[in-house]
């Protein structure tokens, strides 16, 4: 037996265009969750791996004085390491503000302290200035925390601001696919006419519409989702690629959840334009007999 | 089969009681008709162009409610009833358009199955019953045909068909000799008569045609500047 002719004719220019808009809106979509997870994962990590860390600037004493000092914070409670930098590793601390060419002979280099603190009631900058101070030494003690605090906030504004993005998206999509499913409508005036007058219920020719455009935002949807997925790849290849600089960006990848949103966005992208047009639908049904 | 559901054998048919009919501000289309048709009648509305023929029958097919007055159908109240058991009462009435209001992406046997479809039945259950109608109607080569391939006349006949497949209750027509040549108009009032003779269903025809008037002997509902001015014996229309 042949396949009964779908009751809505075949889609045609308008629904190509609404297919474009849709697709494009996922993207974006997708692209701003992606961007802003990866972002914010790589920054937590970030920040994760600072918690631990504080920097001791030494004052008025030299080298072997800077080991004597590291021995007595090596010594403190809360405090898994504790080392003297080497010229080198401050040249490349430095790096990014004098650049390849290193620090010009003849610049003081202050004498810096890194001390990394256990996980479990970690020593605070506090103690290790009092520890210092009491052995004689005149030294400043900063905890890296005091910056991931300030990178914390940056992060949960760019939260709000990546979840303000998508509610704007989804909800400019279910706008346009529900003037889109209005314009269908009265495109279809005649048909829907002769359905209703044929004794169908405002149930059933919702329906229609409503599987006309589950159809359309999945086809959409997946479409904007893969072209996300090939720009955030490509967004990835050209950081990893490019080198020393990279290090300067987030660490971007993608993990199990970023594909979960790539796998779960054509359908969201179907849902809402299936929840758009049948609302859209019923809603200008009751407005005929 | 005669699937007439009557609610009980006194109600009409159709009865229209004190019904005015006015579009937004404009001047009465149709100004306080009464109506009562017993069921199983085969009546002819008559009268003008503009005199409010289509617009009683858009009444009637519950396409309009009335701005004053009540519709029954059945014995039914259509203004109490919810928009679930007015889709249910839909599925009574066949309408033959004026326009055939035919879907053209759909071919002849998907046209005239359109009702069945519309109340979820199977194909295979209404296949051969819309094949038989088809062939009744004289379309029984042209069942894979699309409308914009058919003649006014086919067009005409399909359009029928679609009304008629529920075995509806009650069968209005607007006009239904108007796009055909007089002896196909007598084939197809031929046809309703026998509907009405075998089936028993209610049938209310508009049409201009008073030679078909006088040949088929059916009363006559005459509008008027939106008034029945005459509700007279077959003949004298």
């Amino acid at each position: 037996m042949a396949k009964s002719t779908p009751l809505l004719p075949e889609s045609d220019a308008r629904e190509a265009a609404l297919f474009f808009v849709v697709a494009a809106l996922c993207f974006l979509a997708v692209l701003a969750t992606l961007t802003a997870r990866g972002t914010y994962t790589a920054a937590r990590a970030w920040s994760a791996q600072v918690e631990g860390q504080m920097t001791v600037q030494l004052h008025d004493t030299d080298r072997r004085g800077a080991e004597q000092a590291a021995a007595v914070v090596r010594g403190l409670e809360g405090v898994r390491s504790a080392d003297v930098l080497s010229r080198e590793e401050i040249e490349r601390l430095l790096k990014p503000s004098f650049g390849a060419g290193g620090i010009p002979e003849g610049v003081p280099l202050p004498l810096l302290m890194a001390v990394e603190t256990s996980r479990a009631n970690p020593a605070t900058a506090v103690d290790v200035n009092a520890a210092l101070s009491g052995a004689g030494y005149n030294a400043t003690a900063e905890a890296h925390s005091d910056y991931a605090a300030e990178a914390r906030h940056a992060l949960a504004t760019l939260r709000t601001a990546a979840i303000g993005m998508i509610v704007l998206l989804t909800a400019t999509a279910i706008s346009v696919i529900a003037f889109a499913t209005h314009a269908a409508l009265l495109a279809r005036k005649d048909i829907v006419d002769v359905l209703h007058l044929a004794g169908a219920e405002d149930r059933f020719i919702a329906h229609l519409f409503e599987r006309r455009f589950w159809t359309l935002g999945l086809k959409a949807g997946a479409a904007g989702a893969l072209t996300a997925l090939a720009v955030t790849a490509l967004i990835i290849f050209s950081a990893q690629s490019s080198g020393s600089r990279s290090q300067l960006l987030p660490q971007l990848s993608l993990d199990f959840w970023d594909l979960v949103i790539l796998a779960v966005s054509p359908v969201a992208a179907g849902l809402a334009a299936r929840w758009a047009a049948g609302g859209t639908v019923s809603h200008a049904l009751k407005g005929v007999l | 089969m005669n699937r007439f559901k009557r609610d009980t054998f006194d109600d009409p048919a159709v009865e229209l009681s004190g019904v005015t009919l006015r579009y937004d501000t404009a001047d009465e289309i149709l100004s306080d008709i009464d109506i009562r048709l017993k069921p199983g009648t085969f009546t002819f509305l008559t009268g003008a162009s503009g005199a409010g023929k289509s617009s009683l029958l858009k009444l009637l097919y519950l396409a309009l409610a009335p701005t004053q007055g009540e519709v029954f159908l059945f014995g039914q109240r259509t203004s109490a009833l919810t928009r679930k058991q007015l889709s249910a009462l839909r599925r009574r009435i066949g309408v033959v358009f004026q326009d055939f209001r035919l879907l053209e992406h759909l071919t002849a046997f998907e046209n005239a199955a359109l009702p069945l479809r519309v109340a979820g039945q199977k194909e295979a259950n209404y296949r051969d019953e819309v094949l038989d109608l088809l062939r009744w109607v004289g379309l029984g080569e042209r069942v894979h045909a699309l409308p914009e391939t058919m003649s006014g006349g086919e067009q005409q006949r399909l359009a029928i068909a679609r009304a008629l497949i529920n075995k509806p209750d009650l069968l209005i027509a607007d006009e239904p000799t108007g796009n055909v040549d007089p002896e196909m108009g007598r084939r197809l009032f031929r046809l309703f008569v026998e509907l009405n003779r075998r089936l028993g269903t209610t049938i209310i025809i508009a049409t201009h045609d008073l030679a078909l008037i006088r040949e088929f002997e059916s009363p006559v509902l005459r509008l008027q500047h939106g008034l029945i001015v005459r509700d007279v014996e077959y003949g004298s229309a």
